[in-house]
């Protein structure tokens, strides 16, 4: 639809801030989710970005953001974000620019860098205090690079070096971590619950200090479905309590939507072709069993 | 030296095919160069892979401009302009193509073609495996340089870390595309040598050294990005029915790209220039007002509306 097709049928319409055309996969979870963050947080933002899928966002001279954007190494985004707030503050110091110019530092990696490369990073920029929200796309593995495991992936999924049995190890909790750290904010989030995401997002904004969105990232590319079933696998990532939707402020945490009745988790891992070998050639009812167990054993200590 | 360039889309195995030919040829004792396209590997979006063999070392590098035998995965690339697909082909290049379609029709479409294979996709063999490997397959018969025996040990070398039905499968497939075109055996022929001192200049303008603050790749303007046209990649379009549509407007919070924007009339309207294909909306809409219809027949109604004005 070019403006010449807008014009003749007289129609206007609302374009979302963030540029079409970027070079994520169809049905890309992450980017679903990025679209309504971005509405929130708006372009008097910097945009520090670790490498990982979203770093093909802006491919020179393509950019989908309307506002700034700085690209990093993998390890060192919050680092890059430091930089950018100190450089504000000088101009804002210098008079160079008004208070209501300043901008916010967000930091915008995969979790590859947030749960494992650029976690040190992380960690010390917390401890100063650092005035920024980090977003974290988190698609269970390194899904530029063609989804090898990382410290986010899932217990049994497949990845391209986890290829027989699965990944053996356990999602490691960045929500945890962080909250440990006790910053202003830490919340869990997904795409496919934009009334929730929406709240955290502005709840997010409201404070000052380091402040953590952690978006789970439906993955057609990694983690093997159909892009059209995005939709409908992030919200039973939620639905069977995989993905606890939660946040952190003030020291205590609170979970912001608790399935009032569970579905079981095979319904989500059978629709993935991560999990395919838990099902074919036979069942894996053991492994299934220790899967719904790992679930259940975490809301049971959910009051 | 041998030249061979592999068009498809992401998700039709085109890289893997590209590695399973460049294998074979290696076990039959070439010196290989196989490598992918870095760019927009993404589903959908249009793949290049490339392919050289020859019998002594191999100094040329990078993309080929001048293949001896173009395979193409998914037809409908063909009429896109930007995928390439028959960039520098002289008389003597073989173009082959997975299709449906006949060869007296696509000989029709495309006379500046001089030597064509159409490999018609197998009903009985390798049913729902991607176009990639039955490629793999016919190419190599089309050299005639590859015996079936290097051609399965190299399906078996480069699935080594699946499981072994899917190894057989392909196996049966590769080999089912391989006999499919063989009156055609040997076809193609090893292009010249092309070397650097008669390469043509390369059509880039030499730009002066600037200092690092203009020459730096900084971008000045916001959302460049809508210029490029990820509609390309689509397969298959979703079109809106306004008489089911009730206007909830679900769909645009729900399509990745944000390509479902709003009329003055309330209605949903899908970016076509941005769209991607992934189908969200359709699987979505809980009027089931979106349906999804291949983009060759959304192409055929454009064009039979386009004569009805004429």
């Amino acid at each position: 639809m070019s403006e010449q097709d807008v014009a003749r049928t007289g129609k206007k319409r609302r374009q979302s801030p963030l540029g079409a055309g970027t070079p994520m996969c169809a049905g890309c979870g992450g980017l679903q989710a990025l679209h309504q963050i971005y509405d929130l947080v708006g372009d008097k933002t910097v945009f520090v970005n670790a490498a990982g899928c979203m770093t093909l966002l802006s491919i020179y001279p393509f950019t989908p953001f309307p506002g700034s954007w700085l690209y990093t190494a993998m390890a060192c985004a919050p680092a890059g974000a430091q930089g950018v707030r100190d450089a504000l503050d000088v101009l804002l110091s210098k008079g160079r620019i008004r208070p209501e110019q300043d901008q916010l530092p967000v930091v915008l990696t995969g979790d590859g860098s947030a749960y494992g490369m650029g976690l040190s990073a992380t960690s010390a920029a917390i401890d100063r205090g650092l005035d920024f929200l980090y977003i974290c796309y988190d698609n269970e593995g390194y899904g530029n690079t063609g989804h090898q495991y990382s410290a986010a992936t899932p217990t049994g999924a497949r990845t391209a070096t986890s290829r027989v049995d699965g990944y053996s190890g356990v999602k490691k909790d960045l929500f945890t971590i962080w909250s440990a750290h006790r910053p202003a904010y830490v919340a869990t989030a997904i795409g496919t619950e934009p009334a929730d995401l929406a709240r955290k997002v502005k709840k997010a904004l409201s404070l000052r200090g380091p402040r953590l969105l952690l978006v789970l990232a439906p993955c057609p590319t990694g983690w093997g479905f159909e892009p059209a079933r995005m939709v409908e696998i992030g919200k039973l990532a939620v639905r069977t309590g995989i993905w606890p939707l939660k946040e952190y402020s003030d020291g205590a945490v609170q979970h912001t939507m608790v399935p009032s009745k569970r579905v079981a988790v095979e319904d989500y891992l059978h629709l993935q072709g991560r999990f395919r070998h838990l099902f074919v050639p036979v069942r894996n009812d053991d492994k299934l069993a220790a899967l719904q167990l790992q679930v259940d054993d975490y809301w049971s200590h959910i009051d | 030296m041998y030249r061979i360039r592999f068009h498809g889309r992401g998700g039709q195995g085109i890289k893997t095919a590209s590695r399973i030919l460049g294998t074979a040829l290696f076990l039959e004792g070439f010196e290989v160069q196989d490598a992918p396209r870095y760019g927009a590997e993404r589903r959908g979006a249009p793949i290049f892979a490339y392919v050289r063999a020859d019998d002594a070392p191999i100094h040329e590098r990078g993309v080929i401009h001048r293949p001896d035998l173009v395979v193409v995965a998914d037809d409908t690339l063909l009429t896109i302009t930007p995928a390439q697909v028959l960039e520098g082909i002289a008389s003597a290049s073989v173009v082959l193509i997975y299709s449906v379609r006949s060869e007296s029709w696509w000989r029709q479409q495309f006379p500046q073609i001089g030597q064509m294979v159409v490999l018609r996709p197998d009903r009985g063999t390798g049913v729902g495996l991607p176009a990639g490997i039955f490629c793999a397959g016919a190419a190599a018969a089309l050299l005639g340089t590859v015996s079936r025996e290097a051609l399965v040990k190299a399906v078996e070398e480069e699935l080594a870390a699946h499981d072994s039905a899917l190894v057989e499968s392909n196996r049966q497939a590769v080999l089912a595309a391989y006999e499919a075109v063989s009156v055609s055996h040997g076809m193609v022929h090893s292009g010249v040598p092309q070397p650097v001192a008669k390469t043509a200049a390369p059509a880039w303008i030499d730009v002066s050294r600037d200092a690092v603050d203009i020459a730096a790749p900084v971008i000045h303007a916001g959302t460049t990005s809508r210029l490029v046209k990820t509609g390309l990649w689509r397969t298959r379009r979703p079109v809106i029915d306004k008489e089911k549509c009730r206007r909830c407007l679900q769909c645009c919070a729900w399509c990745p790209e944000g390509g479902i924007l709003v009329g003055e009339d309330g209605f949903p309207m899908i970016d076509y220039e941005h769209c991607k294909g992934c189908l969200v909306c359709v699987a979505q809409c809980p009027f089931k007002a979106i349906r999804a219809i291949p983009e060759a027949q959304a192409k055929e109604e454009r064009d039979a509306q386009a004569s009805d004005r004429q």
